[in-house]
């Protein structure tokens, strides 16, 4: 009994009292097949409750098995190779966790990502303007483009699916015209900026990246915003119930907005801290991103039908799928068949999502 | 409202429709499918806006632009099947729009604790205390789910209710939960328009009657001045008598 009282508000838990009110378990005839009993019982409540214990689980048991079959897996070497990756596609997934939270989407975030760099190292490269005016100015370009995305879904109604399509090809096609198909050599820049973006320091054994530092504060700064403020709210009202959102007055229009600007901002951001750190921007970089970015915050729990967004399940599924890709590799599978895992990796957690949330709706 | 006018591109959706509610009262405002219910009420709301005509509420002209502007001057809309968010918890739906935060250094942080409180506070004094203030919409009837939307209100302590189609979809006993509390709310001083097409719901509680027919006000009659019967004719157009 004391367990359910120690849970702080969550969404499932008023389904799992009614549930415990009653005599025998539903959940029990529910699941016949494992001759139940308590353990499992308490298990599958735990994992409705916490939605990302589900990613959680997945990570600590294909950790163990890829560090069985090769043990420099879990190393200090490999795992601090794995964090500018894991932090740089973090910070565009935390973008598009909150965007799908209010049931939209945006397919530009992998073009933002290459595009930007690319024209802010031609400008300092070519001596247009210095390091800090050119990081700013693009990262205004992002919030221009993100504004458009924004407008154009909320003002002439174009589904984000299509304007957001329409705009990552057109910023691909604008970063190969512009470089003229060449990257942007990226370590001539100095800059405190590039410390701050790409800074190195040691902790032990572990040679980290500027930008897990940013991960974790962005990480903090938006799991804040999405639990415990009004605009966190209003985010999960718009894409819960557009309707409901408008009649208690939410400018519904205007977070939708907000949000498309802050998810490309956040893709430029990421896009310039990846081209310092492998001292090359190119045109090409970022593609493949926007769905991957989309997986990665959908199999940690994120509704792509809008209403719910979960930051700390985003966390653990940019990791759960760079440990799979990385770990494929280390276990000597062949190199190109990563993306089969990958792929899996993504049908075996929203197989898991769909199950549970359909056994949620049929307990209610 | 005054000589109320709203097109959409060359259907004429209100007609010249003017409509008082007096303090303390329950409005029927009826009519078939199409007859132009649903857009005098969010124009009401400040979900559209009237191509022409105006609004008076308390003896003052007032121009509902947005829902918000609504909410600000006392009009609170209550829809069919619409009004609570399912992903958002119990408390989190009766303060949306409206959250209350604390501060916590230079952030404000929505203000749990007191949400829940008043949130438990306002489903024990409508008879829900089952309901706690973190369910989900999901786990609660549809009844339920419809009287904390109007709970929610005459906590905001609303002057105008206006509720579009709230039985639709309700079975007899959660209907009734429904009408029971619109009543409950005029005790309190909150008057409502109570928007329908079954005659039937809206006949047991209601004081006045507004009858609108294809986009124009066909009937405007006292409860005790007509019967079910007439009202009935009206809303499809035949004579009285035929």
């Amino acid at each position: 009994m004391r367990r359910y009282k120690k849970i702080p508000e969550h969404p499932y838990r008023s389904v799992l009292d009614k549930r415990k009110s009653k005599e025998a378990s539903r959940l029990t005839l529910l699941y016949p097949a494992f001759g139940i009993g308590r353990p499992f019982r308490y298990l599958l409540e735990k994992f409705t409750l916490h939605r990302a214990l589900i990613p959680f689980t997945l990570l600590i048991v294909i950790s163990l098995a890829f560090d069985f079959v090769n043990p420099g897996f879990l190393s200090a070497m490999n795992l601090g190779n794995m964090f500018p990756y894991i932090s740089e596609l973090g910070i565009v997934a935390f973008g598009i966790t909150f965007l799908l939270a209010c049931g939209e989407l945006d397919l530009s975030v992998g073009a933002v990502f290459g595009f930007c760099p690319i024209v802010l190292f031609i400008l300092y490269n070519d001596r247009v303007m210095g390091f800090e005016p050119a990081f700013i100015l693009v990262l205004g370009i992002a919030a221009l483009i993100g504004l458009a995305n924004g407008l154009l879904v909320t003002k002439i109604r174009i589904p984000s699916f299509l304007t957001t399509l329409g705009m990552m090809t057109a910023f691909q096609g604008l970063a190969l015209y512009v470089s003229h198909g060449f990257a942007q050599t990226t370590f001539l820049t100095e800059s405190p900026i590039k410390t701050l973006l790409v800074g190195t320091f040691k902790i032990g054994d572990f040679t980290l990246y500027a930008g897990i530092i940013w991960f974790i504060v962005l990480m903090g700064l938006m799991y804040f915003v999405l639990n415990d403020t009004k605009f966190g709210n209003w985010i999960s009202a718009t894409g819960g119930n557009l309707q409901a959102a408008r009649a208690r007055g939410i400018r519904t229009d205007r977070v939708k907005i907000i949000l498309f600007i802050l998810t490309a901002v956040l893709a430029a951001f990421a896009g310039v801290m990846d081209s310092i750190r492998v001292s090359s921007a190119w045109p090409t970089a970022g593609q493949g991103y926007e769905l991957e970015v989309i997986a990665m915050a959908v199999i940690g729990g994120t509704s792509l039908f809008g209403g719910r967004g979960s930051i700390i399940g985003t966390v653990l599924g940019v990791i759960l799928l760079r440990f799979v890709s990385n770990g494929v590799i280390l276990a000597g599978l062949p190199g190109l068949s990563y993306r089969i895992f990958v792929g899996l990796t993504i049908l075996i957690m929203m197989t898991i999502h769909v199950l549970m949330e359909r056994r949620i709706r049929r307990e209610s | 409202m005054e000589n109320i006018n709203k097109t959409f591109g060359k259907v004429e959706a209100v007609s010249n429709v003017s409509m008082t509610v007096n303090n303390e009262e329950i409005l029927g405002l009826v009519g078939d499918n199409g007859a132009g219910k649903s857009t005098l009420v969010k124009i009401l709301s400040g979900l559209f806006r009237a191509d022409s005509g105006k609004i008076y509420f308390k003896r003052k002209s007032v121009k509902i632009t947005s829902s918000t502007k609504a909410m600000d001057i006392g009009i609170e809309t209550i829809h069919q099947e619409t009004s609570l968010v399912d992903q958002l918890t119990v408390a989190r739906n009766i303060f949306l729009g409206r959250e209350p935060t604390k501060k916590i250094g230079f952030l404000r942080k929505l203000d749990m604790d007191y949400m829940r409180g008043e949130s438990t506070r306002l489903l024990g004094r409508i008879g829900l205390k089952k309901v706690s203030p973190d369910s989900l919409p999901p786990a609660l009837s549809g009844g339920e789910k419809q009287s904390i939307a109007i709970a929610r209100a005459m906590y905001f302590k609303a002057s105008l209710l206006v509720l579009d189609e709230p039985t639709n979809h309700l079975g007899i006993e959660e209907s009734e939960r429904v009408l029971e509390f619109v009543k409950e709310a005029k005790k309190e001083g909150t008057s409502s328009i109570f928007i329908t097409h079954n005659i039937h719901h809206v006949y047991q509680i209601a004081d006045r009657f507004v009858v609108l027919r294809n986009g124009k006000k066909v009937g405007d009659v006292r409860k005790d001045e007509t019967t079910i019967d007439e009202i009935s004719n009206l809303i499809i157009g035949r004579g009285i008598g035929a």
